[in-house]
């Protein structure tokens, strides 16, 4: 009742306390940063163990921060101020620079140690040719009947890969005609060297990708000149490296996963957005002072901090003193069990997708394999590990703890995150596509492959990265199927015993629990796997942020 | 090209051509996978858990020792070498790991989610979203790592008489890391509920926070306690964490005493980790112990799973 109402009610519309909400909004931003603060508190302390930055010179740290700390951070605020976009585009050249740089040592380590150049020249012939061979044969012949074409195509592969009469006929033995390519290749009698077979490998991949991205952000004529100086630079490493000091191989690798691919996005950027060009400032002074801040420390003679993380920690095997010991096998485990594991899950997890969103019926089925997918994301990854001992373990009776067991149990415990990630990706592509395809005639499969793919791929991408970010974390499931905690050699092929980096570090602070391992070989690990791990996180999240801005 | 070319280009039957029943049937054929897998994990649980106890062993046609289910769901000493396996030890503290790790993410992960889904600007949440993400990204070892390192320390100045391996730090490095899942799907519920209730709120003279608790909160409470449920599911089947930070001697502890997580126990995960280290030879009744436990935190996980399911879906309120 209006008359009945108290003044004190109405004058209160205009006292209406703030304190309640203001608090409320602290306490709510409180919460949010506590796990993050924690967590970074928790990071530094790790990484002063491992990088002990106090042991070094107080005329280093001064070098540093004149040559390398100061005039980046003048750079940065500069170009806050004038332009962000250059700004993120200097930013984005560096992160590049860092995680090429990372990406280019687990390559370099899968050539110098587990698979030979010239064997992998030998195979990648032998895919080439039978590949070419097809291509050519559907540009010259469209109407060819779909079987005539998969059985020429599976034929052509065989001979190529295996030869003839090849396995086939060795069982019902026929003598071998005509070896495979990769046979015959090896039995050359002139070897090229391994750089060689690297940059006609390799190195014509990487610049056969830098000429398209060329041509795309320039013309053909441009495109041209691109991939052949990327391919003659790329051999040039190879052939001068070491007069550097730097071996074949590894220049040949680090030129082209690096270099190449960095300079050619720079350059690429500084060519289309021209407006943008001046971000460059930021690689060039980050580079530039990092290498004048090493020459001024070598020839000051200051000492540098005594870092755990350091070229011996990263290329020695485990040891019993904390001093000596090494992550290198448990890196080589860690990359080959990542290959194995994106070689299994990307397609089984896109091909799961693809059915849900664009094939299936909306039937009991159908929720059934809804459902199931999202409880097994629940599953406990221990749960996981047992299924991988029983069933390849146990019932199949393989050995324990290989490479392909591994990463058969990994790539079954992502499955469900990779399917749960792709289908939102297919799902965000807009049915008008589809329509617009089917429209002109095509079937489900071309629409699928034409146009769903190609448009939902950055998302797919992104969250199979992310799902490899957890693959390559998991230690339990490892455990489970046997892998041994401690291992000398690297991994040579997909049915030796792996162990990873994670498992590497569980042993060090548990199986080998002391004081040293604590404050010496545990931090280093953890610093070295956390680094991979935040690399592998911000490819995802600025893949994901440039793909949903393009939307 | 002559007409007929054309008839037969515009009539061909796309549906059951066979590059499309091969490739419909590669995509079939992955999306059954997941059922596949389902379908072994249960098989596997099951017939190895059953050669375990001693009323199901004989259909099995396994001979030799056994251990009785009811010892099992009901012993609480668990000791290897005695074939004393009374699961309740390894219940009791994983328990009290989820319990511990509940007290600090659930609260800290609603409030996230609030503040990310009513507070934050924009440029905030481009940061602070990626943030969270790399709280769950970190490998599960490097959390044990630091409870035990880091954490541990500080807990036995403030409490001194904590052991070296202790629940509560392993519960805290818990719940630090499922904070991320509680405030994501918390935040997706928060933001599913439409504007329009939140504009009447505000024409009805509420503040802000008056919108958030008495208007946002209840309305995403399906969600919400959905969220609770899945990352409670999450910290009990926490495998490595809890093994190195929570010690390896399995006792039975009473959960709800607080005290109780000064001390050191074995939870159901650490135990499996434990009994694979340890020399068990295949077939033993030991490694049938570790599907036995397998098989009891897959059937705990799944029933969680599947009650957030059911809350999200029945009680979620329809707009």
């Amino acid at each position: 009742m209006a008359t009945d109402t108290r003044s004190g009610d109405i004058e209160s519309f205009g006292t209406v306390s703030k304190t309640v909400g203001t608090v409320f909004r602290y306490v709510l931003l409180a919460a949010t940063l506590f796990g993050i603060v924690v967590l970074g508190a928790l990071l530094v302390y790790v990484a002063n163990d491992a990088i002990q930055p106090l042991t070094a010179d107080p005329g280093w740290h001064l070098t540093f921060l004149l040559t390398l700390v100061l005039p980046t951070l003048g750079v940065g605020a500069y170009l806050y101020r004038r332009d962000t976009d250059a700004l993120r585009f200097g930013a984005t050249t560096v992160g590049m620079t860092v995680v090429t740089l990372m990406f280019a040592g687990g390559v370099g380590m899968i050539f110098v140690d587990i698979l030979s150049p010239f064997v992998f020249l030998a195979y990648a012939v032998a895919l080439a040719l039978p590949f070419a061979l097809v291509l050519a044969l559907q540009r010259r012949a469209r109407r060819i009947p779909f079987f005539t074409r998969a059985g020429a195509t599976t034929l052509a592969f065989y001979v190529s890969l295996l030869g003839v009469p090849g396995p086939v006929g060795a069982v019902a033995g026929l003598p071998t005609i005509v070896p495979g390519v990769p046979a015959l290749i090896q039995s050359l009698p002139t070897v090229p060297l391994g750089w060689m077979s690297l940059t006609a490998t390799l190195g014509l991949g990487v610049a056969a990708l830098v000429g398209v991205y060329a041509a795309r952000v320039r013309d053909r004529r441009a495109g041209l000149f691109a991939g052949v100086g990327a391919l003659a630079a790329i051999g040039a490493a190879g052939a001068v490296g070491p007069a550097f000091g730097v071996t074949s191989v590894p220049a040949v690798v680090l030129a082209s996963v690096a270099v190449v691919p960095t300079a050619t996005y720079a350059a690429g950027t500084a060519v289309s957005r021209p407006e943008r060009r001046i971000g460059l400032l930021v690689p060039a002074v980050v580079i530039g002072g990092a290498l004048v801040g090493e020459v001024a420390v070598g020839a000051l003679g200051f000492a540098g901090p005594q870092s755990w993380v350091d070229w011996q920690f990263l290329t020695s095997a485990h040891s019993r003193t904390a001093v000596d010991a090494g992550l290198y096998p448990a890196i080589g485990g860690s990359i080959l069990l990542m290959v194995t594991v994106a070689l299994l899950s990307f397609p089984l997890g896109v091909g799961a997708a693809v059915y849900l969103e664009e094939y299936a019926p909306d039937n009991r089925f159908t929720r059934i394999i809804d459902v199931n997918i999202s409880n097994l994301a629940g599953v406990p990854s221990v749960v996981y590990g047992l299924l991988g001992l029983g069933v390849f373990v146990t019932y199949l009776g393989r050995s324990t703890g290989t490479v392909l067991i591994g990463g058969a149990t990994l790539a079954l415990l992502i499955l469900p995150i990779v399917i749960i990630s792709s289908r939102e990706a297919i799902r965000s592509v807009p049915n008008e596509m589809r329509q617009a395809s089917y429209g002109m005639g095509a079937t489900k499969w071309q629409t699928v492959r034409r146009v769903v793919l190609p448009r939902a791929f950055p998302g797919i991408l992104t969250g199979t990265i992310l799902a490899l970010g957890r693959a390559i974390g998991e230690t339990a499931p490892l455990i489970m199927i046997g892998a041994p905690s401690v291992l000398f050699s690297l991994p040579t092929g997909f049915t030796s015993k792996v162990s990873a980096m994670p498992l590497q570090v569980f042993a060090w602070s548990s199986l080998f629990a002391s004081e040293d391992f604590y404050t010496k070989a545990v931090p280093a690990g953890v610093v070295v796997l956390v680094s991979v791990l935040l690399a592998m996180n911000s490819i995802a999240i600025v893949l994901r942020n440039r793909y949903q801005s393009e939307q | 090209m002559s007409t007929d070319d054309i008839v037969d280009d515009l009539t061909r039957d796309t549906q059951n051509s066979p590059e499309e029943l091969l490739t419909r049937s590669f995509f079939f054929v992955c999306a059954v996978l997941s059922i596949v897998t389902t379908v072994s994990i249960v098989v596997l649980l099951v017939t190895e858990a059953a050669k375990f106890f001693s009323i199901t062993a004989p259909l099995m046609g396994i001979e030799g020792p056994t251990a009785s289910i009811v010892d099992f769901l009901t012993g609480t000493t668990w000791e290897i070498g005695n074939r004393r396996f009374g699961v309740l030890a390894l219940v009791s503290a994983t328990l009290m790991i989820t319990i511990g790790s509940a007290i600090i993410a659930l609260p800290l992960g609603v409030a996230t989610a609030i503040y990310l889904s009513e507070y934050a600007a924009p440029r905030h949440r481009a940061f602070l979203k990626p943030a969270l993400e790399v709280l769950a990204g970190i490998p599960t070892v490097v959390y044990g790592f630091f409870a035990l390192i880091y954490i541990t320390p500080v807990i036995q100045t403030v409490l001194p008489g904590t052991g070296t391996f202790n629940l509560l730090s392993a519960s805290i490095v818990v719940g630090i890391m499922i904070i991320p899942m509680v405030a994501s799907i918390s935040e997706d519920a928060m933001s599913a509920v439409p504007d329009d209730l939140r504009q009447a709120g505000y024409g009805m003279g509420a503040t802000k926070f008056d919108v958030s608790t008495g208007i946002v909160v209840p309305a995403a409470l399906s969600g919400i306690f959905s969220s609770f449920i899945l990352a409670l599911s999450r910290a009990i089947g926490e495998t490595m964490a809890v093994t190195i930070a929570a010690g390896s001697q399995a006792q039975f502890l009473n959960p709800i005493d607080p005290t109780a997580y000064q001390e050191g126990a074995l939870p159901m995960t650490a135990a499996m980790v434990q009994l694979l280290l340890g020399d068990i030879t295949g077939g033993g009744l030991a490694y049938r112990s570790l599907f036995a436990i397998g098989l009891t935190l897959f059937v705990i996980t799944l029933v969680m799973n599947v009650i957030s399911d059911l809350i999200a879906q029945r009680y979620r309120e329809e707009y």
